[in-house]
């Protein structure tokens, strides 16, 4: 009886997904296990709109990090001399005819022109621009999304009076207007800094901070929510009942369930943050010293440029919505191959 | 041999709940397991009898085994807070309250009743998942009610637990030999190179392929993964198990063998075992010693023979009879079954004197005014009842009343002494109380 039942569960041909595959072939001989993760991961591979995605999002990455070697591939340079070698003081500033459109040919000088009235070339500020945009927004949505993990995760597993106080402080944070705390942030910092040599740079890290500040609160919304659905599985009593210490239950047990929600939710934070830091250098309140797409848009954004010259104003939008697209996409496809997994 | 599989086995036909299945009365070999090992090979060549013999008895009573763990009066009170800003303790559920009993070395003592009867929350109190509100609970000189988280995660070696369900017991992120040798590694036992061979030698122990470590556990089904829960809770070599419903979870088929590795485990590692279920065939072939709990209290205690042949009490009663009968229906008998009428009562608020009065057929006033003590009435046998008889057989006046020093309207007598010598010791004593002649005896 038992005995008859008992020879094919132990020996065991384990594996919950189907399989469709020769049982004699090399792969099907190996025994290791696949992790969630990795079946996830599989299953985004499948998924076209991820691959075109994460293929546009790689590009971007691409151009971020090599921003200086393909600037000098093109021969381009964040240095500019002479304004007036490159526009035409008459024309609205317009580029010369030889500095390409809109008034004259393509040309490989210049790939995708030079800016009106300052002359600078647009390709070298578009790579560096894109390279300020990742680092920003990358940067920020590390700090938020850690910030958000440790306290979601103390929170929910803890209870009782920390749970209060960390709960009290998240709602504190969320009803705070975002961008008028920017708003108000900006001038202060400006104050107080804008004397020293390092400036632009101490400019990025408090963007950096403001993002990440008002952005972890979500995030941990998130993972206490979990945490609290989790903390009652009898894995975590499994886990109390061998002695285990609290920070390795919640660092060791509960966090890699967690990396479906985390990895989720930082890359939505991600598109979020690019389009926030080009929202707020546009208002002039983020990055300032031009190399920016939000500075870009905000030069190209006046009713003379863009009429005779669109394609200023094309260039940092089609990098801004192309990569918080598919930063998007890539975040619902990566959420959907994660979701079905989390059975039981 | 015929089809009927109840012809084999000499059971009373009376006797209440009795299952052939389950009852023990088959000699069999025991040293054939089938947990692993054995039904790796082809059993093919066996017919259904021998192959039936494969299966294993029901575990023995040892009378004389010292107690590895005594738990004494134990009680759990959980607090229920009013809403609104300011949480006041507005009353408490007494999930646990009061309980008393032995576990003996190597032995395994089963805890039956319905659902919400603290039965689970008295594993988790001696596994230290919460802690307790009063009572004593002696493991190895140590009162593990009474340790800080701190003290007590030496000692937690040696008490582990097997968890109901297999899918949530599992943390789904971790392969299996992380699982098994989580236990090794928080409690630095042995070096990290050694870890590995010790899960899989507890793999083949509870018969799973030892290559299968690096697996997860989505990738096994639910009694593979009941036997990566056990493997986990013996990685320490525990001189204890609790196991909270083992078994519920899972098909009838995987029950039997889950039941039978643990019996093989108890047999080989000598653990003791806390064997929470609701199913009374499993805890009958499981536990030569069985508790009966009704609203956190242990109304009935005893072996398997007299609480399953002679129950005494009412509620015991009206358990067994709710077990459906394979025999009874081949013999074309039917069996009176009791039928409990209304609710279980409100932990928060319970009856006053005996709990179970409000659902009991034989319920008088002594029983609302004064709380049966859990009385021995035999040589392994308590029960906590004024009117405690067979099925049938209740006494019209109360067994208690000279012991309580009352009259049969529970009234305090004037003048009388209670006459009750015996202690509410956790085991038994020598002598007990009879409930025919109403004498205190002994052997």
């Amino acid at each position: 009886m038992s005995a008859e039942t008992a020879g094919p569960e132990t020996l065991g041909s384990l594996s919950n997904e189907p399989e469709h595959q020769d049982p004699n072939s090399q792969q099907a001989k190996e025994i290791s296990g696949k992790s969630p993760l990795r079946i996830a991961l599989g299953r985004l591979a499948r998924d076209k709109v991820a691959v075109l995605c994460a293929l546009v999002v790689l590009f971007f990455i691409i151009c971020a990090v090599f921003a200086g070697p393909i600037s000098k591939l093109f021969g381009v340079s964040l240095d500019t001399g002479l304004a007036s070698e490159y526009v035409d003081g008459l024309n609205n500033g317009l580029p010369k005819p030889e500095m390409g459109p809109p008034n004259g040919p393509f040309t490989w000088d210049h790939p995708m022109g030079v800016a009106p009235r300052t002359g600078q070339d647009n390709l070298a500020y578009w790579l560096y621009g894109c390279r300020v945009s990742l680092t920003i927004a990358t940067s920020a949505a590390i700090f938020a999304s850690t910030v958000g993990v440790v306290i979601g995760l103390v929170s929910g597993f803890l209870g009782g009076a920390v749970d209060k106080v960390l709960s009290f402080f998240i709602d504190m944070f969320l009803t705070i207007p975002f961008l008028l705390a920017a708003l108000t942030l900006a001038p202060i910092l400006n104050e107080r800094f804008n004397t020293s040599d390092n400036y632009s740079t101490i400019q990025k890290i408090s963007l950096i901070c403001v993002l990440a500040v008002f952005g972890w609160m979500g995030t941990a919304r998130l993972i206490r929510g979990e945490v609290l659905s989790l903390r009652e599985r009898e894995f975590v009593q499994a886990a109390r009942v061998m002695g285990m210490p609290t920070s390795r239950i919640l660092f060791k047990e509960l966090l890699p369930n967690l990396a479906a929600p985390i990895i989720i939710s930082i890359s939505l934070m991600l598109p979020a943050f690019v389009a926030l830091e080009a929202g707020l250098a546009f208002l002039g309140i983020g990055v300032t010293d031009g190399v920016s797409w939000g500075q870009m848009i905000l030069d190209a954004a006046t009713p003379v440029y863009f009429r005779d010259y669109p394609q200023y104003l094309w260039q940092p939008m089609v990098g801004v919505v192309a990569l918080v697209l598919s930063l998007n996409l890539l975040g619902d496809a990566i959420r959907d191959a994660l979701d079905p997994k989390t059975r039981r | 041999m015929t089809q009927d599989p109840n012809a084999e086995a000499q059971i009373e036909p009376t006797e209440v709940g009795a299952n052939a299945a389950e009852s023990g009365e088959r000699q069999l070999d025991s040293d054939v397991s089938d947990a692993y090992g054995s039904h790796e090979r082809g059993v093919d060549g066996l017919d259904f009898s021998s192959l039936a013999d494969l299966g294993h008895t029901a575990s023995e009573l040892d009378p004389d085994a010292p107690a590895v763990l005594t738990v004494d009066n134990l009680k759990m009170y959980f607090p229920v807070k009013s809403s609104g800003l300011v949480r006041r303790t507005i009353g408490h559920v007494q999930a646990v309250d009061g309980i008393s009993f032995e576990v003996p070395q190597g032995g395994s003592i089963g805890l039956v009743g319905e659902s919400g009867c603290g039965k689970s929350t008295t594993g988790r109190l001696i596994t230290r998942l919460y802690k307790p509100t009063g009572g004593s609970m002696m493991f190895e000189g140590h009162d593990l009610a009474k340790l800080s988280n701190r003290e007590m995660k030496p000692l937690r070696r040696d008490v582990q637990m097997i968890f109901q369900d297999p899918y949530t017991s599992l943390n789904p992120r971790h392969t299996v030999g992380t699982i098994v040798g989580a236990p090794l590694e928080v409690h630095n036992i042995v070096p990290k190179n050694k870890v590995l061979p010790r899960v899989q030698e507890l793999l083949e122990v509870v018969g799973l392929n030892p290559e299968h470590y690096n697996r997860y556990p989505n990738e096994f089904s639910g009694g593979q993964r009941q036997r990566i829960g056990i493997a986990r809770a013996l990685t320490l070599n525990p001189k204890m198990l609790v196991a909270d419903e083992p078994v519920s979870a899972l098909d009838v088929s995987i029950q039997a063998q889950v039941v039978n590795l643990l019996q093989d485990i108890q047999r080989e590692f000598d653990v003791a075992f806390l064997f929470i279920a609701h199913d009374l065939a499993i805890v009958r072939h499981f536990c030569p010693e069985i508790a009966v709990m009704y609203l956190g209290k242990i109304v009935e205690i005893g072996d398997r023979e007299t609480i399953y042949g002679r129950p005494h009490h009412p509620y015991t009663q009206a358990l067994l009879s709710a077990v459906p009968d394979v025999k009874q229906a081949a013999i074309g008998g039917r069996r009176e079954r009791i039928r409990l009428e209304g609710d279980v009562p409100s932990p928060i608020n319970p009856p006053s004197g005996c709990r179970f009065r409000t659902r009991c057929q034989f319920a008088q006033e002594i029983c609302a005014k004064v709380e049966p003590p859990l009385l021995q009435i035999g040589k392994r046998h308590k029960v906590a009842c004024h009117f405690a008889g067979e099925l049938g057989a209740h006494p019209a006046t109360p067994v208690t009343t000279e012991l309580l020093g009352v009259d049969d309207q529970g009234s305090t007598v004037p003048g009388a002494t209670p006459t009750n010598t015996q202690l509410t010791i956790p085991g038994y004593e020598k002598t007990w109380y009879d409930l025919g002649t109403k004498q205190t005896t002994g052997v």
